[in-house]
């Protein structure tokens, strides 16, 4: 277990985690009590949130919200990354790329300035975070095809246009998913922020912010965990979508 | 010695040079190969191209099959269709078997081999037959719902050349068929290629390999590709034309005296 490479059960990785996370929580319930709540405190607080149906109705706010964001991204990110190996739209391609250093912050007003109401506010901003960070996975996929594949459809007959849609759009159809997994979190932590911009609609980020205000850590933290848990539901979901839409990535 | 006549030409390559960083990789390369007709037999043909390793044996064979285009020079195939014309190659043209039996991984065999199937026109409407049919020949039929992942390396190799052979082409270009494979399974192979030199009187299997033995064994011609001496790249430099020294068609050729010689002879020109 302390060795290098060392290969492990299933059951005894479970256990292993398990075991982390009591030692962990143990640490920090035994610190005296400070600005950061215990563990059994959080625990209190997330009791309450669940039970709350002002938890799952905002959660399903910024779900719906994020699902929305994430439907656009992926539409947007395919079309341009596989325009991107036409030459005419690779430097299109490569500017959304170059976006993603732009900040959300600074570009607030514009958005506003574009769009009719809060809601498009909130999507088009998610939109626009997203799309950078999904475009530069995928153009990453693509460079790194491996060129046999495109000659084994070559050699076959088919045309350049047909070998796209072969070697791309078909053989790279699994990676759309491990990309969406993998940027899922950045969707997920960017949803937080521009769900502030406009706090009517509600949703997660809107609570956060509430606790915040007003040094609620409890329940901050509470609901920490409730966004964390999510994230690994959804990572866990895409992951097993995956498996099911294309079982020769499992082999 | 058995009699054999030359027909029309269904290949040739003119003055073929490629570059690399302005060095000549392969240099002013000339060769065709032409229909071989033996009176009352339909046969096609083995043709190998053979070399040392780094000789450009590769670079060769992306040329030939149309992947790569050449600095200078050009390679001309017979058309499909009369009257009887040569034309550029493309990619395409040829069925071409990589080294590492290379297979799309997100296809199961029966789709890679369908995919194959929809290019020929004569299959039309019965792709599916076919491929049933080259399965059972082949061995494969057991494995068409498999993914490349979960075949062996003989499994592969057959799919790869089934897969050609379901393409339609005449030639068919194989690059190392025989590198990495056991002494049974070699056997196999060998009588697996020649199974399908003899299915069409215009099936050409060019193979490049540094296998000499193998691959003289089942050849008609063999071409060495060599650096002749001052030139900077590599070059046809010889060719032996095996049906003339009576050493094709036989299935136990390496036993003669003749073979032993040539391969001697084959040896000392690389």
């Amino acid at each position: 277990m302390f060795r290098p490479f060392e290969k492990i059960s299933h059951t005894t990785a479970l256990t292993l985690v398990t075991l982390q996370v009591i030692v962990f929580l143990s640490l920090w319930q035994s610190l005296p009590a400070g600005l950061i709540p215990s563990p059994l405190k959080i625990g209190e607080g997330l009791g309450g949130l669940i039970t709350s149906s002002l938890l799952w109705d905002n959660v399903l706010v910024s779900l719906v919200l994020t699902l929305k964001a994430l439907f656009f991204s992926v539409l947007i990110t395919l079309i341009f990354s596989y325009l991107s190996v036409v030459p005419f739209f690779r430097p299109i391609a490569q500017f959304i790329v170059k976006c993603r250093y732009l900040t959300l912050t600074g570009l607030i007003f514009i958005f506003t300035l574009l769009t009719r109401d809060g809601s498009q506010l909130k999507l088009s901003l998610l939109v626009f975070g997203i799309v950078p960070f999904f475009t530069t996975s995928f153009m990453s996929v693509i460079l790194q095809t491996n060129a046999q594949e495109f000659e084994l459809c070559q050699t076959l007959g088919y045309s350049r246009w047909q070998c796209l849609y072969e070697v791309i759009i078909v053989g790279k159809a699994d990676q759309v998913f491990d990309i969406v997994r993998q940027n899922f979190a950045i969707a997920w932590m960017m949803i937080t922020m521009v769900e502030g911009l406009s706090m009517s609609e509600g949703g997660i980020g809107t609570i956060l912010i509430k606790y915040n205000k007003y040094n609620d850590l409890v329940h901050v933290i509470a609901l920490q965990t409730v966004i964390f848990c999510l994230g690994l539901f959804f990572d866990y979901l895409l992951k097993v979508l995956r498996n099911w839409f294309f079982p020769y990535t499992k082999l | 010695m058995t009699i054999y006549s030359r027909g029309e030409t269904l290949l040739q390559v003119k003055g073929l040079s490629l570059y690399y960083d302005n060095k000549c990789i392969l240099c002013d390369i000339n060769f065709s190969i032409d229909d071989i007709i033996r009176p009352g037999m339909q046969q096609g043909q083995v043709v190998s191209i053979i070399g040392r390793s780094g000789i450009g044996k590769t670079q060769l064979f992306r040329t030939l099959s149309g992947l790569q285009k050449p600095d200078k020079g050009q390679i001309l195939v017979a058309g499909s269709g009369l009257p009887w014309t040569l034309r550029p190659v493309h990619a395409g043209d040829m069925g071409v078997i990589f080294q590492n039996y290379y297979q799309f991984g997100w296809r199961t065999v029966e789709e890679s081999l369908r995919l194959a199937a929809h290019r020929n026109k004569a299959l039309k409407g019965m792709e599916n037959d076919a491929i049933r049919e080259y399965a059972a020949q082949f061995d494969l039929s057991d494995v068409l719902k498999r993914y490349p992942k979960q075949l062996s390396g003989g499994q592969q190799q057959r799919v790869s050349i089934i897969q050609q052979l379901l393409k339609g082409s005449d030639f068919l270009l194989l690059d190392e068929p025989f590198s990495g494979l056991d002494v049974c399974v070699l056997d196999k192979v060998v009588n697996l290629l020649l199974k399908v030199s003899l299915s069409h009187e215009f099936k050409t299997l060019i193979i490049v390999s540094h296998d000499i033995p193998t691959t003289v064994a089942i050849s008609d011609t063999v071409f060495i590709l060599g650096k002749k001496e001052g030139q900077e790249g590599s070059t046809i430099v010889r060719s032996i034309d095996l049906m003339e020294r009576g050493l094709a068609w036989q299935p136990d050729v390496q036993e003669e005296k003749a073979f032993a010689e040539t391969i001697k002879e084959i040896k000392n020109a690389l």
